[in-house]
Formats: C-alpha cells, structure tokens, sequence
C-alpha cells in the first residue's frame, strides 16, 4: 500500500505540474505573464462537471473536451488581447494587465454559467466535489494514479516533440530567440498560438481532474494562481522543465513541512501550510534568482565534495 | 427614494476615495517609480488588521469592560462593541484619539510590509517583480483567515464605531473625512512627484542605468517607493475598515484591492494623478450604479451583478488596444513657473552673449 501522505504529495505535486506548466510555457513563448491562467483551469472543472452531471459516465472520459474549451479559451485570449497588443509592442505590464481583464471577463463568464447551471438544471455548481466518482487501484485514488502518469507521459512526449520534430525545433527557436526565428522563417504567431493552445490545453486537463482531489467553485482556479506562480519561479521560466522540477518540489515541501510541524505542534499549524509555497519563493529569490532549472547542480555536487566555498555561486 | 439616492451618493463618496487612496498608492509606485507593485492587497489588509485588532482592546481597556469579556475579545466581539460603542457616542474626543492613534499604526504596519515584501524582489526584472509580488500578497489573507486571534478568522470581526459621536449624521461624517484624507494623499503625492525626488523616481523609471550612472541609488530609491506606497495603501484599509466597522479576510481578497485598482489606474492614465481620479471615478460609479439597479434584473437566470466584471474587463481591453496610455496622459513634470523660466534662461541667454562680446 502507497502511503497516504505519498499519495497526496505526487498528486498535489503532478496537479500543481501541469497546471503551471502552460503558465511558464507562454511566459517563454511571448514573454507575458497570463493572469487568466487560472479561468482555463476552471473551465475544465466546469466542462467536467457539466458533462458528467448531464450526460453521465467517468469524469475521466471529459478530460479530452477539457483540453479542448481549455485551448479554445486560451486561443480565444492570444487572438483577442495579446496579438493585437504585441503588434502595437505594448510593454509586459501592459500584457499584463490586459490579462486581468480578460479573466474578470472569464470570472463573469463562468459566474454566469454557474448561476445558470444552478436555477436551471439545480446542479450545485458553485460548490461541487466528484471524488465518489473516482475509481481506486492498490488502495490509491484514481487521481493520483492518472495526475502523475499523465504528468510523465506529457513531460516524455514534450522531450520527443521538442528534440525530433520540425515544430519543436522552430519552438525552441521561438523560445531561444523570437526575432531570429522570424527573420529563418519560421511563422512566430503560429508558433505563439501552438503554445497557447497548448497551454490552455494544459490547464484545462489539470481542471478537469481538480474536482476529483478538491472542492470546485467557479474561483478554483484563481484560488491556484498565486501557488502557480511560485512554482513557475521557484522553478525557474527560462526552463521549460523547471515547472516539473518547481511544482514537485513545492508540493513535497508543503506536504511534508506541514506533516512535519504537525508532529511537533500539533493540528494547528495545518491551516498555515500555503505558507510555506511563499517562504520557498522567498529562499528562492534570495538564493537561487534564477530558479531551480538554472542552479549548477555540477558545481554545487564538486562543492559539496570537497568541502566548498564559503558562498555557492548558482 | 430619496433617502435612498443620499445612501447611494454618500457611499459612493466614502467607496471612491478609499480606492482613489489605493489608486494614488498605486500610481506612485507604477506610474511614478516604475514599480508594477501587484501586491497592493498585502499593505491594504495589513491596515484594515490594524484597525480590527487595535481599537478594540484599547477601548475595551479605556473604558473598563468587563475583563471577563475582555479575556476573549473575538467570542465576546459584538457584546464589547456594543458596549464600546455606546460609551464613544458621549466621548468624540477619546473616539478621535484613537482613530489617530490607529492611523498612525496602520501607517507604520504599512511601511514595514512594504519592506519585507519589497526585500527580497526589488531587484528583479519589472515582470518578475509584479509576479512575486502578486504572490506574496496573499500571505496576511492566509494568516488572517487562519488566526482567529488577529481578526476573527474567516467569520471576521465588528471594529467599534469610532464616528458613533456623530449620531445619525455618521456616514456623511465618514464620508467627509474620508474626502478629505483623500484630499491630503493627492496633496502629499503631487507634491513628492512634482519635486526633485519625484523627478529622481521618474528618471529611474525611464532609464535605471543612466539615473544609476548619475549617483542614484536605484535599489533604495525604488525601496522607498515602495515603503512609501504601502503606507498610503495601508491608511486605506484602516479607513475603510473605520467606515464599514467590520474587518474579516474575505472582505480583502485580491480581486477588488489589487486587480481592480490596477485597471483603474491604467484606465485613467498611468503617471497622472487627474487622470486616476477620472478612471476611479468611473470606474467606482459604475460599479455602484449596475449595484443599485440589479434588483431590476431579476428575471434573469444568473445575477446580474457578474455582468459588471464583463463590463469593466471588456472597457479596459477595448482600453488598452486603442488608447494605450489611459484617458489622460502623462504630462512632462512640472519645474519652474513659466515666467521664472522665461527670466532664467534669459538672464542664462544674455550671460552667454556678454561672455561672447
């Protein structure tokens, strides 16, 4: 039997993964920092909350239609807002900016669609769980099992597309150097909207699954966004792994720092375990400002045989 | 109808000068110092904390409540207000000292959030600052809700009524005070932006290499910036905690005291004071008026109270895409009046041609 606190740990961890994942995938791409983030990871909750309620069968089946809105929304985002925004090279706060607007516009949206699914069809859609709907294998929730495999098998192919097709060398050019990669001929938007659509892709699927391990309400994935951005940090956005690498390590550390407390000081340092995310980001900017991805592990492992300096250099 | 229409524009008052503190707050950081400060939300709750933890125990302390009630202040919290209340209704003078006493702290909670948010981050890129200090912004709301303590947990806390004094008048007293704390922050801030610091501020916004080859110290102006900007933010959460006489964690969240503030000032004009004032203002008045009018939607299946989001999300993008830099844009700073000016260059004009003979 997997340990209960393991279980929670990869699944916090792989769900916090993919979630972030597109966050610091456009980052790299078109350099925007996307506050909507958060509303795609909502719509997939709601795509499989609708589908599942209304037309019946395994939450796990809608996961694909939850890619999709998840990208559509996404693609829906780029073309509207950012786009038009790049051509008149507006700054990144700007960029910014524009993002909040777009999901106070999703906030509305999904509000409504909420308000409509509860009068209508009297779902209770603003406070939903589906975690009886799970399956179980080796005494493990399916969500973990599917969370973290699906995690593996996104990282395994994202390596494969990246390293041995056309299109994810002209990725890799557009995150290495956009203007360079334009002048080569490759088309940046189209390569800008694939990254998009990925990530809202993504996103969506992370949503999807959410209400399966948590309580899903029409601010779920807003109530994510700040954690989000910690990993895309802590793991670094100049790095497209670095999100991996940032998500398991903040949720491992949330996880077992707080059952750890608990040990010493009881149930009432539970409460404060979203805490620890923000003092990870802290310790990382003060330490490691470049994330984790971009720390010398080579450096640090010589260092660390042969007794080091007194300051590491990451 | 009437009454209701005097509710309406005196809470309109109160509401648009709290954010118009916010919005000012904020145009220091971003528009005047370059500091994309996504974390607005973290010095707001820390002053609104302060006026749901200190006026409470100091009254109950001044006039002798019960020790027993005092002994769980958050259990007890609606009992001792009463009663606090009550005994401030006869005592304006004692009501006012405290208010003070706790601006003052909430000024001094400000700065020193300000600090500690802005220490490990200041020196990072502008996106890579905004992020962080987005993220960070949410650690008070978690301790907030978690610490009953502090300000009741997640139920909150009721504040004595510090203007009770005023009998039924109260919230047209409120709402002129706050008018005019509003008045002294746009003065305070005019006057910073518009003098040799201000001109340092806008200088390492434009340029942080050449103002640095200049002797400025970009690090500790952009700090103090900062510092400075969460104090004033902070001011503004103890008032409006003073004005609704609740705190709780909820009433603080992200959307309305970082994400709104921001569109606000972008929708009014980054870097120009009367141009946040117009942006808030539109901004606030819309918000109160789809508020008012709701209840004549009714008929429809959702409420129509989301439809404002939409409203405003739409405005500010259909903003940004065709008028960038806001309603009103930033103007040159202010030096010399034109006739000192005129007299200067001048007296500089006839210097040259003397040295020139």
């Amino acid at each position: 039997m997997i340990p209960p606190t393991l279980v929670d740990a990869i699944t916090y961890s792989s769900l916090l993964g993919i979630m972030t994942f597109g966050l610091t995938f456009v980052r790299i791409t078109t350099g925007v920092w996307n506050v909507a983030h958060g509303a795609f990871v909502t719509v997939g909750a709601y795509v499989v909350f609708t589908c599942t309620n209304l037309i019946g069968g395994n939450p796990y089946l809608y996961l694909p239609l939850a890619f999709i809105m998840g990208s559509i929304t996404s693609v829906i985002e780029y073309l509207l807002i950012i786009e038009p925004l790049r051509k008149r090279e507006a700054s990144t706060t700007l960029m910014l900016v524009s993002t909040i607007s777009f999901d106070l516009a999703m906030l509305s949206i999904i509000n409504i669609y909420a308000d409509y699914l509860q009068n209508v069809f009297n779902l209770p859609s603003k406070n939903f769980i589906m975690k009886k709907l799970d399956f179980t294998l080796f005494e493990a929730p399916g969500i973990f099992w599917v969370s973290f495999m699906f995690l593996i098998a996104f990282v395994i192919v994202l390596y494969f597309v990246l390293h041995y097709t056309k299109v994810g060398v002209a990725l890799r050019a557009c995150v290495s150097n956009p203007a360079l990669a334009n002048i080569t001929g490759i088309n940046v938007i189209y390569i800008n909207l694939l990254s998009w659509f990925i990530s809202g892709g993504l996103a969506g699927v992370a949503g999807g699954l959410l209400p399966l391990w948590i309580q899903g309400k029409p601010i779920v994935g807003d109530s994510f966004l700040a954690l989000m951005f910690c990993v895309s940090i802590v793991g670094g956005v100049e790095e497209i792994y670095g999100t991996v690498l940032g998500g398991f390590l903040v949720g491992f550390t949330q996880t077992l720092v707080t059952l750890g407390l608990y040990a010493i000081f009881g149930a009432a340092v539970i409460p404060y375990k979203t805490l620890i995310p923000m003092m990870i980001l802290v310790l990382t900017l003060l330490f490691a400002p470049k994330g984790l991805a971009k720390i010398n592990w080579k450096k640090m492992l010589k260092i660390a045989k042969i007794g080091g300096p007194s300051k590491w250099k990451v | 109808m009437e009454s209701l229409i005097v509710s309406f524009i005196i809470d309109l008052i109160a509401l648009y000068s709290v954010y118009l503190i916010v919005n000012l707050s904020l145009n220091l950081q971003l528009g005047y110092a370059g500091i994309p400060n996504f974390g607005l939300v973290l010095a707001f709750t820390g002053g609104a904390y302060v006026m749901g933890w200190l006026p409470i125990r100091l009254c109950a302390w001044l006039f002798g409540i019960d020790p027993q009630l005092r002994a769980n202040i958050i259990k007890n919290n609606a009992i001792i207000v009463s009663h606090i209340n009550s005994c401030l209704q006869a005592q304006p003078l004692v009501a006012i000292g405290v208010f003070v006493l706790t601006l003052i702290l909430a000024l001094i909670v400000g700065a020193i959030l300000g600090f500690i948010s802005a220490y490990p981050a200041i020196r990072l890129r502008t996106d890579y600052l905004a992020i962080t200090l987005l993220a960070l912004g949410e650690v008070l709301a978690i301790i907030g809700r978690n610490y009953d303590p502090l300000v009741g947990g997640v139920i909150g806390i009721l504040v004595p009524d510090l203007f009770s004094w005023a009998g039924e008048s109260r919230f047209i007293v409120v709402s002129l005070m706050l008018l005019f704390m509003t008045a002294l922050c746009f003065c305070i801030i005019n006057i910073i932006v518009n003098s040799p610091y201000g001109r340092t501020l806008r200088a390492i916004r434009d340029n942080e290499i050449a103002a640095s080859s200049l002797g400025k110290n970009v690090t500790r102006v952009r700090m103090q910036a900062l510092v400075v900007g969460s104090m004033i933010c902070s001011l503004a959460g103890a008032l409006y905690a003073s004005y609704s006489c609740y705190v709780g964690p909820a009433a603080y969240g992200r959307l309305e005291w970082t994400f709104l503030p921001w569109l606000m000032v972008i929708f009014g004009g980054v870097a120009n004071n009367i141009g946040v004032m117009l942006g808030t203002f539109v901004f606030v008045t819309l918000r109160k008026l789809i508020e008012f009018y709701k209840y004549y939607f009714t008929f429809l299946p959702f409420d129509v109270v989301w439809l404002e989001y939409l409203l405003l999300g739409t405005i500010i993008v259909v903003i940004l895409i065709f008028r960038p830099k806001g309603l009103i844009s930033e103007k040159p700073s202010r030096t010399l009046a034109e006739k000192k000016l005129e007299k200067v260059v001048a007296e500089l004009l006839h210097k040259r041609d003397s040295k020139a003979t």
